[in-house]
């Protein structure tokens, strides 16, 4: 008997599914003694539903969204979106366009390729998270990711870029199940429906990277985080040939981007490895 | 009850005030969840919190129970009087006398997020003892999941069968039918007691709760948040159904060697 891998694998309760992640951020918040919280919100469906999900936990006074635009990517509607969500679940908002910043280093780095633009894209990802936390930092709050399951099992992030934060409430939770959460909290409908895109250069969207809508993505990584067989999977979703592996070892492949620490094994506890200690 | 990790003294002041407040209502009997002692997610800590048992927190905690002359468990980790870093997830049985007994944790979950006999050695006995207030049996959480731990203590004689546990949300509804299911098929009151709060992403979810021999929940706690119940135990309850469905009349041992050597082969 194998897994089944029907859309409705991926259905959870919404309401509990909200209401665990608003304990798990208030909880958070509690035990660290923080002031509150600042995330990047850029208007996408990821940042938007842990700005809500965020204000819902602990209160939009206490909750800083920052717009983070540079003038390559800059999309009015992504603005207005963000916006809308900071009116609606009641957030405080902070644009700050950093164009000036990344024209400097473009500038001072010698080896600076602008053909290069995953290089240059990721400068801008990591500037972003410079910004975040300063505020974080100078405020005394904590940072807030919004990195999804899909893009984190991918490696489809920034190391050290989007994906740096304290905590990441909605990480366990597929992207056609942040769509259906975000649904449930009221997050505006085009900003549900409008193609992510990690706004890295112009015209990027996730799917056209990634090389496949979601609502397959999902199951093939769902089917793998079930410890399905690749040819399973490829049977069951009547994929390409290879496509299922191809997204498994991407998967495997990018282990780097989310464990962080990394060192030879010389001493009697390691850090990263057996000092285990606990966390929050 | 949530713990405050590797705080002993906070945890044990948590105690103290529930048993004082169970006083004040007449409570006979006062449960506390695993390791509530110190927390559940405690990684390498464990070694310095660990203690033998009897011990100097478990002096305390009989000491609290003398004082409010009222049986109580709660859960620890337990250091191996014999070595030095050998330890137990033990449930501790209290009462106005002082120490009764302990149940040394059989099965240690190990999968998932839980990483249990990387730190804790298995017990090697299911326990039973006797009070003034019947014969109590000691179980602890994944314990439910295998039926011949409190089957034991039902045939020890245990007509109360307690599960301390630390159970997160993600397996609620596991326990809510196991913990009826390991009633009914003993005939026997069980009392699950389950921790609340946020462990490193794990949220316990509660909802402790007394089942009576017939499997129906008699009282139950709130999910997710700290939550204090009380409810009765009539042993006379036990009998209608000890005709109606006698299970325990009807095991056949026989099965038991079947099931080892099946068990074996697997």
């Amino acid at each position: 008997m194998v897994l089944e891998l029907s859309p409705t694998v991926l259905d959870m309760d919404w309401q509990e599914t909200a209401r665990r992640i608003e304990l798990f951020i208030k909880d958070y918040i509690r035990k660290t003694g923080a002031k509150g919280i600042v995330l990047g919100l850029s208007g996408g469906i990821d940042s938007c539903t842990v700005a809500a999900l965020s204000a819902r936990a602990i209160g939009g006074n206490k909750v800083l969204g920052l717009m983070l635009p540079e003038k390559e990517t800059r999309i009015a509607k992504d603005i207005e979106h963000a916006k809308l969500v900071a009116e609606k679940f009641m957030l405080k908002i902070q644009l700050c366009d950093i164009t000036p910043t990344l024209e400097a280093l473009y500038k001072t780095l010698p080896a600076f390729d602008p053909a290069d633009k995953v290089c240059k894209g990721n400068i801008k990802a990591r500037t972003r998270m410079t910004y975040i936390y300063y505020y974080a930092n100078k405020l005394n709050r904590i940072v807030c990711g919004s990195s999804d399951k899909s893009e984190t099992m991918m490696g489809y992030f920034t190391k050290w870029g989007d994906v740096a934060a304290d905590i990441s409430p909605i990480m366990d939770l597929y992207k056609t199940q942040v769509q259906k959460l975000a649904e449930y909290i009221g997050i505006p409908k085009p900003i549900i429906r409008k193609p992510p895109t990690p706004a890295l250069w112009p015209g990027q969207t996730a799917e056209t990277e990634l090389g496949m809508k979601y609502e397959q993505l999902d199951l093939i990584l769902y089917g793998l985080e079930h410890f399905m067989k690749s040819a399973e999977i490829t049977k069951q979703l009547s994929l390409k040939k290879e496509q299922a592996e191809r997204i498994k070892n991407r998967w495997l492949s990018t282990e780097h981007k989310r464990r962080m620490l990394l060192t030879a094994k010389l001493g009697y506890r390691t850090v990263g490895a057996d000092f285990r200690l606990m966390r929050d | 009850m949530s713990c405050e990790r590797g705080n002993k003294p906070a945890n044990i002041k948590k105690i103290e005030k529930t048993v004082a407040r169970a006083k004040k209502q007449k409570a006979d009997l006062v449960i506390f969840p695993e390791l509530s002692l110190t927390g559940y997610v405690l990684k390498d800590q464990l070694y310095e919190l660990a203690e033998p048992i009897p011990g100097s927190s478990t002096k305390i905690i009989e000491d609290i129970a003398k004082k409010a002359k009222l049986h109580l468990v709660f859960g620890m980790p337990e250091l191996s009087e014999k070595t030095q870093a050998t330890l137990y997830n033990t449930a501790v049985l209290v009462g106005p006398e002082g120490f009764i007994g302990k149940y040394r944790k059989m099965y240690l979950p190990t999968h998932s997020v839980f990483e249990e006999k990387r730190y804790f050695r298995g017990g090697y006995e299911t326990a039973a003892f006797d009070t003034d207030l019947g014969k109590i049996g000691l179980t602890i959480c994944y314990d439910m999941f295998f039926p011949e731990v409190s089957r034991l203590t039902r045939l020890k004689g245990a007509q109360i069968i307690v599960c301390i546990s630390a159970s997160p949300a993600v397996r609620r509804a596991f326990f809510e039918t196991l913990t009826a299911a390991r009633a009914i098929e003993n005939t026997a009151f069980l009392i699950y007691v389950n921790l609340v709060g946020i462990e490193n992403g794990l949220q316990f979810w509660g909802g402790s709760r007394l089942v009576g021999p017939q499997g129906k929940v008699l009282v139950k706690a709130k999910y997710d948040e700290e939550d204090f119940v009380m409810g009765e135990v009539n042993y006379a309850d036990i009998t209608p159904i000890e005709t109606f469905v006698p299970v325990l009349r009807d095991l056949r041992p026989e099965l038991f060697d079947k099931l080892k050597e099946a068990a074996e082969k697997l």
